[in-house]
């Protein structure tokens, strides 16, 4: 039950996500589909580690699954790290580069 | 003809300046616009293949070594540029004849930023010269700025500020990059170099090389719209005319191809590469869908789409066979006239209603059938439904990521045209099927038949493309037999 209060308790959040304005029910159902999507694919995702080694893959997708399913709603917080904000853009830019440049300066012939 | 290879590039950048510098003859202005954007598909069309010289400094033969340097700045014209040269022009024509019969006094500035994207672009899929192309990505992203803050929607200046301050790490990130590259190599024209790494000349596990392909995918992430820059891309989109974000995703495509197929010959023969290509083009994928379910602005929502469609063209370079590329520059073919026609045909129905919010819309299909049934033919090709299109080039990524190993990128690719699916599906229930709303005024409220042109054009290349696809893919797949 507790799982099917949090999921229902995740539709009365989506109304904030689309505040100011009316929630329709073709808006809650797109984001409930993108809150699912969101999980599935990201899980998906983290079964390609397979290819590096299989106990590795099997931790990591345990533990996004886990992670991912125990901090729905996802979207709204989603949604908020990628707004309009400039200094979310430009923070999220130069924390890629600096993990893009200290992973290939230093790791890149690993792979 | 091969003297037609520069005229590519001369002829929207020529008619970018004399159109800026005449703008105030508006009937002259707009009689020149118009026959320039119906020769710019046409030139490629006409020209032969081969390489064109700047300067007649043909290749040097270096009698020591036995290997060949270019000297000269180089464009290669092959069927790969000739499609996508031809895809641009048309679009470029396209956009220009809706904007002329839009509006009766034409503005001389945004016609030369819309022919001067065009010629970057251009300059920037022929070019064999790395410097070169920075050059023109750098004069792309002015002109993608510009466009962005020329159109009268509300904080489109500010969307450009942002899209311009995030080019100026992107871009000296890049021109960094190439630096290094040129500090290696002694050399900015690709294939030299490409030969200088494949021939162990350069150590291509050195830090510096390395660090080169970090610089220049950080560049390449900023130009494509990949994440990070995601937001601000489709930002961009929804805050430029409705024509002009048509004009600005094929900008979009065109730079990301340009650039990765460059990468990829000079750091094909690194693993790390397809992997980070692969990684960022998921995420793409992922967010792009993703934010778009959530969206209420339908230009924003179109503007995520196209974002995460930009996931698969770099799925399929990323996984580095040749019928994987070929299926990814397909996409990118098929994204370009898609999106294209999506940007138009919502831009349509803001012309005819003012309002961008799905909540505020409904019942437009029974006063814009036409656009309506054109808007959701292209939509089913964005997800990828048979015979369109986009549905050949994403079952061909379906059938190369199971070729190469990956069912579970297959499987995500699978999700997500479903989820594409699924936020048309729900966007033209709410704009076009749904009741519409006592406040909505649709009565005498007529779209423009430029626009009905357009997009009847575009809905026509998706038909033929979903059912002729070997037409394409066939010279695409020669293209790519070349640079593997």
């Amino acid at each position: 039950m507790k799982l099917y209060d949090q999921i229902f308790d995740v539709v009365k959040q989506f109304r904030k996500l689309f505040s100011p304005g009316p929630v329709t029910n073709a808006d809650v159902s797109g984001s409930i589909t993108a809150e699912i999507f969101l999980i599935v694919s990201l899980v998906l995702s983290a079964i390609l580690l397979r290819h590096v080694n299989v106990l590795l893959a099997g931790l990591v997708t345990l533990i996004v699954a886990i992670l991912l399913i125990s901090n729905i709603p996802l979207i709204p917080k989603f949604k908020i790290e990628q707004e309009d904000s400039l200094e979310k853009m430009i923070f999220y830019a130069v924390l890629v580069l600096a993990l893009l440049v200290t992973f290939m300066y230093w790791g890149g012939n690993l792979v | 003809m091969n003297e037609l290879i520069p005229l590519m590039v001369i002829v929207p950048l020529m008619a970018a300046l004399l159109i800026s510098a005449f703008s105030k003859l508006n009937k002259v202005t707009k009689i020149f616009a118009f026959v320039v954007a119906i020769c710019l598909p046409l030139i490629p069309l006409l020209s032969n293949y081969g390489l064109h010289y700047f300067g007649g400094y043909e290749p040097m033969l270096d009698n020591v070594t036995g290997i060949m340097y270019h000297p000269a700045i180089t464009y290669s014209f092959t069927f790969l540029q000739q499609i996508i040269i031809c895809a641009v022009g048309l679009l470029t024509f396209l956009v220009i004849f809706i904007y002329l019969t839009k509006y009766k006094k034409v503005s001389g500035p945004y016609l030369f930023l819309l022919f001067l994207g065009t010629a970057a672009v251009t300059a920037m899929i022929l070019t064999d010269d790395i410097f070169h192309m920075f050059v023109f990505f750098e004069i792309l992203a002015l002109a993608q700025v510009g466009i962005v803050a020329a159109s009268s929607i509300d904080f489109s200046y500010e969307m450009a500020l942002k899209y311009m301050i995030l080019g100026s790490i992107g871009s000296p990130i890049m021109l960094l990059g190439i630096g290094f590259l040129l500090a290696l190599t002694g050399s900015v024209n690709v294939t030299d170099i490409a030969l200088a790494v494949h021939t162990g000349l350069i150590d291509a596990t050195s830090p510096v090389f390395l660090l080169s392909l970090a610089l220049i995918f950080f560049g390449w992430l900023y130009a494509s719209g990949l994440p990070p820059f995601h937001t601000i891309k489709s930002g961009i989109y929804s805050k430029a005319e409705p024509h002009g974000a048509a004009l600005l995703q094929s900008f979009t495509v065109v730079s990301m191809i340009s650039i990765v197929i460059i990468m990829f010959r000079i750091y094909s023969s690194l693993p790390i590469f397809e992997v980070l290509v692969v990684f960022f083009s998921i995420l793409a994928m992922i967010l792009g869908v993703s934010l778009a379910l959530t969206q209420t602005d339908f230009r924003r929502m179109i503007g995520f789409l196209a974002v995460g469609e930009l996931g698969f063209i770099g799925l399929g370079i990323g996984l580095g066979t040749n019928f994987s590329i070929t299926a990814g520059l397909f996409q990118a073919l098929n994204e370009i006239i898609i999106t294209a026609l999506l940007f138009i045909g919502f831009g349509a129905v803001v012309h005819a209603t003012n309002e961008v919010d799905t909540r505020k819309l409904g019942g437009i299909l029974a006063y814009h059938p036409k656009v309506s049934i054109m808007l959701l033919i292209g939509g089913l090709a964005m997800a990828g439904v048979p015979p369109l299109s986009g549905f050949q080039s994403k079952l061909m990524l379906v059938q190369a990521s199971l070729s190469c190993g990956f069912p579970e990128i297959s499987i995500l690719a699978i999700m997500v045209s479903i989820a594409t699916f699924v936020v048309f599906v729900k966007t033209y229930y709410t704009m076009f099927l749904k009741p519409k709303p006592n406040d909505l005024d649709l009565e005498g409220k007529e779209v423009p038949k430029s626009m009905v042109f357009a997009m009847g054009v575009l809905l026509i290349i998706i038909i033929l493309l979903g059912i002729f696809p070997d037409v394409v893919t066939s010279g695409i797949s020669n293209f790519v037999g070349g640079i593997l």
